[in-house]
């Protein structure tokens, strides 16, 4: 158990290692240069942007001067200070200091709550509790509601679900995202534009639109797994020897659907974390997604590289706790013992 | 195409109704040049943001010339939503095939291969799949904006590019497994002991055995890359516009809803038509998708 546990923890960390490789070649690969990328300046004035001693001078201070390798070594395992000394880098958690909100590390944006708050406050406390509430949402109502359709397939009500569940997959959250906003804040004033975070109500509407499409597919695809299982012999069996309808539908049929749909969540979870990224933007909801967008329009490369390296670990950690679950649940989606290849 | 089930086909409500919505909407993409009556891409700065043609408001009135009205910059928003519906099917037609091919080839090599060159492949994919892929995706965009000639086509390819390099992984996941399967039946021992080589094996015995999940593949992810074509026309405009003023040169549905963002009070058709275009594409590939999924169960009665 212990090995099994350390062996998928080595993974996930090595996945982790291979997308931070990645993702810093590409974000270095943009071009462009922090300092004199920031439209409202260039508009307001043209060349009104730092000179190029300052470009020079900020280049120096940041890094950003030395060869890819060098500027990677130093994210990756830190460097010494222009004033001396040494800083680590990302192997310590230390995400580096952000570009444009000066005097910030990338940690601190993220992570740190406002004065005398509680950490579910930080950008990232705001982000976690959106996705969570759009999880139970996603797995509340998708479950029943594809359990509902299987099992009243031949009816009308199973047609309309399945036509409905197959439209609501097809709407962009921006786009439901945009027309929940003119809805119920423009014409029917149920919530505010400029929602009051503090109220708990007017998270449902945020949390919802982050889990339509996720909800939607999870209940496809927990249709399909039950109306696959309830053709299986052993469910005529059940029903043939006296048990009732409900009792086969909930316990027979969604036990042994249980495998593919939890196969299917970790992918539907991600979908929500990409989906923060829309959702955050459409409502000015104060979490990291948001402050993604300001630091790629500001090319801020280390929180660009920390916001993409968080989304990675959450990828990780929800896939292998899902994949363990599931190799947990059923023996025969484990791996089997390493073998040599035959010649 | 005897073995095709027409007639459970021509029974299906919604198998008409897919087929018609992508007939319809393939011929107006395929028509775009001859139907739009002006030049998407032409500014027109005298005719900026004009509202639909039956509208009359105190600022402009709408002008039978530009049935919908203009954008901000004086561009027909009719004829920007039909090249919108062809910048929809190019995608589909380019990048999801592009993306089977190259998952196809993987997941044979992956399968067949074995030892190291498989365990990099999978090692590979796990990497990828591990990516953020809209943060990837914007990545690109930032990446190539301003490189090769700044038309259209950079947009597209932008598109086509950020797409498959990251979506392929799925379905060589999928032929994976199949490959590993079948790689242990008769017919490809027997193909093996009277010395077909490796290459010959995988393209005449296996590939054909294996060819229909990619199919299947292809029909399920199309309207997959519809709506991320669309996020991406969004946030692509959106992103590309604020870092350095250069449009996001691709005329796509979700690029035209974000353009009506602002124009919503004044021609709400900017906003309305892509998204139900957008609605109607998605939902016609999925509804095509689950009739050809459900051929393999018994016909309901």
């Amino acid at each position: 158990m212990l090995a099994f546990l350390l062996g998928k923890l080595l993974r996930g960390l090595a996945l982790l290692a291979g997308v931070t490789l990645v993702t810093f070649l590409l974000v270095h690969a943009i071009p462009g240069s922090p300092w004199n990328n920031n439209l409202n300046l260039a508009q307001a004035a043209p060349g009104a942007g730092l000179d190029a001693a300052g470009q020079r001078e900020l280049n120096r201070r940041f890094g950003l001067d030395l060869p890819v390798w060098r500027q990677f070594t130093r994210y990756l395992i830190g460097d010494v200070e222009p004033e001396g000394g040494f800083f680590c880098g990302v192997l310590c958690g230390n995400l580096g200091p952000s570009l444009r909100q000066r005097g910030r590390t990338v940690l601190a944006i993220l992570f740190e709550p406002p004065e005398g708050q509680s950490g579910w406050e930080s950008r990232f406390g705001y982000s976690l509790r959106l996705v969570l509430l759009g999880a139970v949402l996603t797995t509340g109502l998708g479950l029943p509601l594809g359990v509902l359709g299987a099992a009243r397939a031949n009816s009308a009500l199973g047609r309309a679900l399945s036509a409905g569940l197959a439209a609501l997959v097809s709407i962009p959250n921006f786009v439901l995202g945009l027309l929940v906003i003119m809805v119920f804040a423009s014409w029917l004033k149920l919530i505010n534009v400029l929602p009051d975070w503090d109220d708990a109500r007017q998270w449902l509407i945020p949390a919802l639109v982050l889990a339509v499409m996720p909800l939607a597919s999870l209940a496809r695809v927990t249709r399909a797994a039950v109306l696959n299982i309830l053709n299986e012999d052993y469910i005529r069996t059940a029903r043939a020897k006296g048990l009732t309808r409900a009792r086969v539908l909930w316990v027979h049929v969604l036990r042994n659907a249980l495998a593919p749909i939890l196969a299917f969540l970790g992918p539907a979870l991600i979908e929500m974390f990409t989906g923060l990224l829309i959702v955050e933007n459409l409502f000015a909801f104060p979490g990291f997604g948001r402050e993604y967008w300001r630091a790629v329009l500001a090319l801020d490369y280390p929180l660009i590289l920390g916001v993409t390296l968080l989304y990675a670990a959450g990828f990780v950690l929800v896939t292998t706790l899902l994949e363990a679950a599931g190799e947990l649940l059923d023996p025969r989606l484990r791996p089997p013992p390493a073998h040599r290849e035959a010649p | 195409m005897t073995f095709f089930p027409w007639k459970r086909a021509l029974r299906s409500k919604r198998a008409w109704f897919s087929a018609l919505t992508i007939l319809g909407l393939g011929l107006v993409a395929g028509l775009a040049p001859w139907l739009a009556p002006h030049d998407p891409f032409r500014l027109n700065p005298s005719q900026a943001s004009r509202p639909p043609m039956w509208v009359r408001t105190a600022l402009s009135a709408g002008q039978p010339e530009y049935p919908l009205g203009t954008d901000r910059y004086g561009r027909d928003v009719l004829s920007r939503l039909l090249y919108g519906t062809r910048t929809a099917f190019c995608l589909a037609l380019t990048a999801v095939p592009l993306a089977a091919a190259l998952g196809t080839l993987a997941g044979l090599v992956a399968g067949y291969a074995g030892g190291r060159l498989a365990a990099a492949l999978m090692a590979l994919i796990d990497l990828l799949q591990t990516l953020p892929s809209l943060m990837f995706l914007v990545i690109c965009v930032l990446i190539m904006r301003g490189q090769l000639a700044p038309t259209w086509f950079n947009g597209l390819l932008t598109l086509v590019v950020g797409f498959a390099a990251v979506n392929w992984t799925s379905l060589a996941r999928l032929i994976r497994v199949a490959v590993l399967r079948l790689k242990t039946q008769l017919f490809v021992e027997a193909a093996r002991s009277v010395g077909a080589s490796a290459g010959f094996i995988l393209l005449r015995h296996i590939l054909p055995n294996v060819l229909h999940l990619s199919l299947a593949w292809i029909i399920n992810n199309i309207p997959a890359v519809i709506l991320l074509e669309a996020v991406l026309g969004y946030i692509g405009v959106g992103v590309t516009t604020a870092v350095d003023g250069d449009e996001f040169l691709v005329i796509s549905w979700g690029g035209l809803f974000y353009a009506g963002r602002s124009a919503l009070s004044r021609n709400p058709f900017m906003l309305i038509l892509p998204a139900a275009g957008l609605l109607l594409l998605s939902l016609s590939f999925i509804l095509l998708a689950d009739f050809l999924n459900g051929l393999s169960r018994p016909e309901p009665d």
